[in-house]
């Protein structure tokens, strides 16, 4: 049986599930990478260039987990996924940095993907060119397509269901229903969670923040939650359409989270190094300053990060709100607000 | 006797070397620190080797290299002012000729060189920051009450060295406090934190270069026998530690000004009397324009010897004489 | 209404030229300098790229000098430069120094957009007048591009370089104040003829392609005089792209017949497949013409964080080992050291040099 490997970064968390049923109808096998550990972190900040994000130096190490052990690499091209919109550089050339800068890999499967243009290269198109890679029954690719569309529509509804994206997935095996109580049982505060899903779910990077943040008593809202025509609405409002898509997704979250008067913080948890983050989460920050409500803090992780400094920060946070909380019916309703960062 | 002179004025210390016509040490290198008084500590220096020298000495040549050459090659008069990449790769090869990898980490700065068939091929020097420099090993041999020697030394009676998480001095700092503070013995910390170092170094310095023996660690931290261990256990090949590893700089500067007069002869040296000289050194704001550049004048009475420190060249008196220095490259180098 | 814009190397004789033929109030910000430097960073993003840092300086000082709207070049692409507008603006109304953003890029929707916005700002004058205008802006976009060029040729050779640095400051300052395309052929008569009289020394002279973020590669502040300094050292520089081929590309959205960038993007294609945003492509494309034109090294700029820059470093190893072309990058914004910069550039010379002459030895 052919194996296709699919590293566990980056758009994994968004299209993991769509990806796999596609695979998995043409009779492939998919091997994932394990969940990101000091071993593949370290790789990759061996060989990714020093310059690159932290998210990018990650992918390079779950490829060479994955190097050796499959028969092919898939690393499609994710150009555009939304019409004239972009996704980041980095992720445009991720393919031709990695067959540089590392040896003997499998074939890289990087078929683009490009909706951008009035006549892109849509899911249909590249899945067809995915699949013809392995057969030349092209009903067999459309049915697999098929496959794969109702895969991520599953997918889609348990997030909007408030599951998190690795609950989603494994709701979707039905390996753990658990996880679904786990988010609907309410904690004594709530909290929105700003970030790429490649950083909050990976709880190796963000030293496990949901679950810090879930102990300490608060329940997660993440954009995963947020739907893309609410994001489309939010974003209607900019001064200038914004034309990268998960820039857009932060920046509609973001303006959804200070809307919603349920929430009593939000967090925003960027990389070191993401260059649309150094734009757009500086016009979220200076939103949330303007706006005074509800708290705000950004929180930048790289390789070095140590794990006190984030509990602390978390900690005080919380505990800031926590006090607020309490003493609302004290504080005047033209009070300061109070910020973290 | 026919001499030539190599100096490195580096941040933190400033060497001389004197060679004679083959290339070989005359008499013993001098090491000084700088201390932030370049001019006079390179006085100081000139009028040391002076002394050793008999009547019948000559100086034929003069090279000078450092992040200070173009200062110290205006003082004393140089034939060649190098850059101190260059100059260190051709010391290096005069000592192993074979040599194929350079590792070089100074007080403040830290690189490496990458050599093919004699010829340099690529090189890379730390940009980010300080971290396993000298100055940082300094700073912790005086926290645990050593010597830099006792420290070195130390290492190497480790049994069990400790990992200790070296991306960064103060975070480093930090670990190596935590692991006293657990218990650990003294050298499996000391050899725990060079290894840091030297994974540090080749992660950031040496990434995505092709390390091959043999292998030269010269630069004053190669005094250091914890880093000389370190590396041989990081690269699993011969560690190979020149005899004048701390003035490589000026050994190389010192090697390109005998090259040098072989192809043009006479010297511009200007005599041991520089160390006498009252030079005036001065610094002012160019108000040509909004760059508002600092512009460094060093005079000699009246006479201005050199300005540099121009955005737009318009000070440049001796443009020409430091664009020389780059000019003679191609035969320079061999 | 009083008009500033951002500064890139020679654009502003451009620039001020078309305003002055439209009749517009152009306020032209001071040259960059570090006070530009300073007052950028301090207001903008800590990881914002640095052209965003030096253009936020550039508006604060063309306020001070009392200007009121703000033209700059936008785009709709992956690279950050898209979104500068709108950050910069945040940041001046915080600052209570509120200025109008009038952004010209290729339209969103229609090309109405773009013609309505110069409708805006010139209000109403005849489009023959404007053709008029832009044609005179780009006779003189050309005049700038021939002096540069012929300095970088002439940097490695002269003996005099000060006297060189001076005829190109003449020659720029007198093509800035020409009010008609005679008077810019006169101009371009006499730097020649002072450039003739400059005695030369004989090569073999070092040639070097200078790549990277177009912002970076124009700016001589933000390149921390790269190309100087190199000539300084005795080689020729090319530059990937000039000043027009920038205007072309991105004002007249490339209908002119000039050398521009698609070429280059093809020789990319082997290394890197697809566009990145910015000019990534274009410096993968370029370093694989200088590699096939025989050049000595590529010297490779961006600003720090460069998302597209940082992408064509990952893959100039591979160029640079198929072509036998050594390559050097800088990421440069305000903290970078120019100490470090002059050290790696001579160090990078002297590794030229050594490979020429150990082809040249091996071809006896």
């Amino acid at each position: 049986m052919i194996k296709v490997g699919i590293p566990r970064a980056l758009l994994f968390y968004f299209y993991y599930p769509l990806w796999r049923a596609f695979f998995t109808e043409l009779d492939i096998q998919v091997v994932v990478s394990p969940e990101t550990n000091k071993r593949i972190l370290d790789a990759g900040l061996r060989t990714a260039l020093g310059e690159a994000c932290l998210p990018v130096k990650l992918f390079f190490g779950h490829v060479l987990e994955l190097s050796g052990k499959v028969d092919y690499l898939f690393v499609p091209r994710l150009i555009s996924v939304e019409h004239k919109e972009y996704i980041c550089p980095k992720f445009m050339g991720l393919s031709d940095m990695l067959r540089v800068r590392l040896a003997n890999l499998p074939p890289i499967i990087d078929t683009a993907l490009d909706v951008s243009g009035r006549r892109g290269l849509d899911w249909s198109h590249f899945f067809e060119k995915v699949g013809s890679i392995f057969t030349r029954d092209r009903h067999l690719i459309k049915r697999a397509y098929c496959s794969a569309l109702e895969a991520d529509k599953n997918f889609r509804r348990l997030l909007k269901s408030g599951l998190l994206p690795p609950e989603a997935m494994d709701a979707a095996d039905g390996i753990s229903e658990a996880a679904a109580t786990s988010v609907a049982s309410p904690g004594f505060l709530k909290i929105g969670l700003l970030g790429h899903p490649y950083n909050l779910y990976d709880s190796y990077i963000s030293m496990n923040l949901i679950g810090k943040m879930r102990q300490m008593g608060a329940s997660v809202v993440t954009p995963a939650s947020v739907s893309d025509d609410l994001i489309d609405n939010q974003t209607k409002r900019l001064p200038k359409r914004l034309f990268w898509t998960l820039g857009k997704q932060m920046i509609g979250s973001a303006l959804t989270f200070f809307e919603n008067e349920k929430l009593d913080g939000v967090i925003y948890l960027t990389s070191f190094g993401c260059g649309p983050e150094s734009l757009v989460g500086e016009l979220v920050k200076r939103w949330a300053k303007h706006r005074g409500n509800p708290p705000f803090m950004m929180l930048t992780i790289d390789e070095h990060t140590g794990e006190a400094g984030l509990v602390t920060r978390l900690e005080a946070f919380i505990e800031m709100i926590k006090r607020r909380k309490k003493n609302e019916d004290h504080v005047p309703s033209y009070g300061q607000p109070v910020h973290c960062c | 006797m026919d001499l030539f002179l190599g100096i490195d004025v580096g941040s933190v210390s400033t060497n001389l070397v004197l060679l004679d016509a083959e290339g070989e040490p005359y008499v013993q290198p001098l090491y000084l620190r700088t201390q932030g008084q370049p001019i006079a500590v390179l006085q100081q220096g000139l009028a040391l080797l002076e002394e050793q020298l008999s009547p019948r000495d000559r100086i034929c040549g003069v090279g000078t290299t450092g992040s200070a050459r173009f200062l110290a090659g205006v003082l004393v008069g140089a034939d060649v002012i190098k850059n101190e990449i260059t100059a260190h790769a051709v010391a290096a090869l005069k000592i192993v000729p074979e040599v194929q990898t350079i590792l070089e980490i100074g007080g403040q700065d830290s690189k490496i060189i990458i050599l093919r068939d004699g010829i340099v091929v690529d090189f890379a020097m730390n940009t980010v920051c300080a971290a396993g420099t000298g100055s940082f090993l300094d700073q912790q041999a005086f926290r645990l009450n050593l010597s830099i020697e006792e420290f070195g030394e130390k290492a190497l009676e480790a049994t069990n060295p400790v990992r200790i998480a070296g991306r960064c001095t103060v975070f480093a700092e930090s670990d190596m406090i935590h692991k006293q503070q657990m218990g650990h013995t003294l050298p499996d910390i000391i050899a725990g934190l060079c290894e840091a170092l030297v994974r540090n170094y080749l992660n950031n310095v040496g990434k995505g270069l092709e390390i091959l023996p043999p292998v030269v660690f010269q630069g004053g931290v190669a005094a250091n026998l914890g880093m000389r261990a370190a590396f041989q256990k990081a690269l699993q090949t011969e560690i190979i530690v020149p005899p004048y590893f701390n003035v490589m700089g000026a050994f190389g500067a010192a090697l390109l000004a005998i090259d040098h007069a072989a192809e043009y002869g006479e010297t511009k040296f200007r005599g041991f009397r520089v160390s006498e000289i009252q030079f005036q050194p001065r610094s002012f704001i160019c108000k040509g324009c909004p760059n508002a550049c600092e512009v460094v004048e060093i005079r000699q009475g009246k006479q201005v010897l050199a300005r540099w420190g121009d955005r737009c060249g318009r000070w440049g008196i001796t443009e020409q004489d430091s664009s020389q220095a780059g000019r003679s490259n191609l035969k320079s180098i061999s | 209404m009083r008009i500033t814009y951002p500064h890139m190397g020679n654009l502003y004789i451009v620039v001020r030229a078309l305003f002055t033929n439209l009749g517009l109030d152009l306020v032209l910000p001071p040259p960059t300098s570090r006070r530009t430097v300073e007052l950028g960073v301090r207001y903008a993003p800590e990881f914002a790229c640095f052209p965003l840092k030096l253009n936020l300086g550039n508006f604060l000082e063309a306020w001070e000098l009392g200007a009121d709207t703000i033209l700059m070049a936008g785009g709709v692409g992956p690279c950050r430069f898209g979104y500068y507008a709108q950050v910069q603006k945040e940041i001046l109304d915080e600052l209570g120094k509120s200025m109008e953003m009038v952004v010209l890029e290729p339209p969103d929707v229609s090309w109405r957009e773009v013609r309505d916005k110069i409708r805006c700002l010139v209000g109403d004058i005849s489009w023959w007048r404007i053709f008029k205008a832009i044609r005179f802006a780009w006779y003189k976009a050309r005049a700038v591009d021939t002096v540069e060029e012929r300095v970088l040729f002439l940097r490695p050779r002269t003996y005099e370089p000060h006297r060189l640095e001076e005829y190109r400051r003449q020659a720029l300052r007198r093509i800035d104040e020409a009010s008609d395309k005679r008077e810019m052929d006169e101009i371009l008569r006499d730097f020649n003829n002072q450039c003739r009289a400059l005695p030369l020394r004989s090569g073999p002279f070092l040639r070097v392609g200078f790549v990277g973020e177009i912002f970076t590669v124009l700016e001589p502040f933000a390149n921390y005089d790269m190309e100087r300094r190199l000539g300084l050292l005795g080689v020729e520089v090319t530059r990937s792209i000039y000043l027009s081929a920038w205007i072309n590309e991105h004002l007249f959205g490339g209908l002119l017949r000039v050398k521009g960038m698609e070429h280059v993007d093809k020789l990319a294609a082997p290394y890197l497949n697809s566009f990145v945003g910015g000019h990534g492509q274009e410096t993968v494309g370029s370093t694989v013409e200088f590699g096939k034109q025989g050049y000595d090294g590529v010297v490779h700029v961006a600003p720090f964080t460069c998302m597209p820059e940082i992408v064509a470093h990952s893959i100039l190893p591979a160029v640079s080992k198929d072509y036998g072309i050594p390559t050097l990058t800088f990421y440069l914004d305000e903290q970078s050291g120019e100490a470090g910069i002059q050290t790696r550039l001579e160090a990078f010379v002297d590794l030229m040099a050594a490979r020429r002459e150990k082809r040249r030895k091996e071809n006896l």
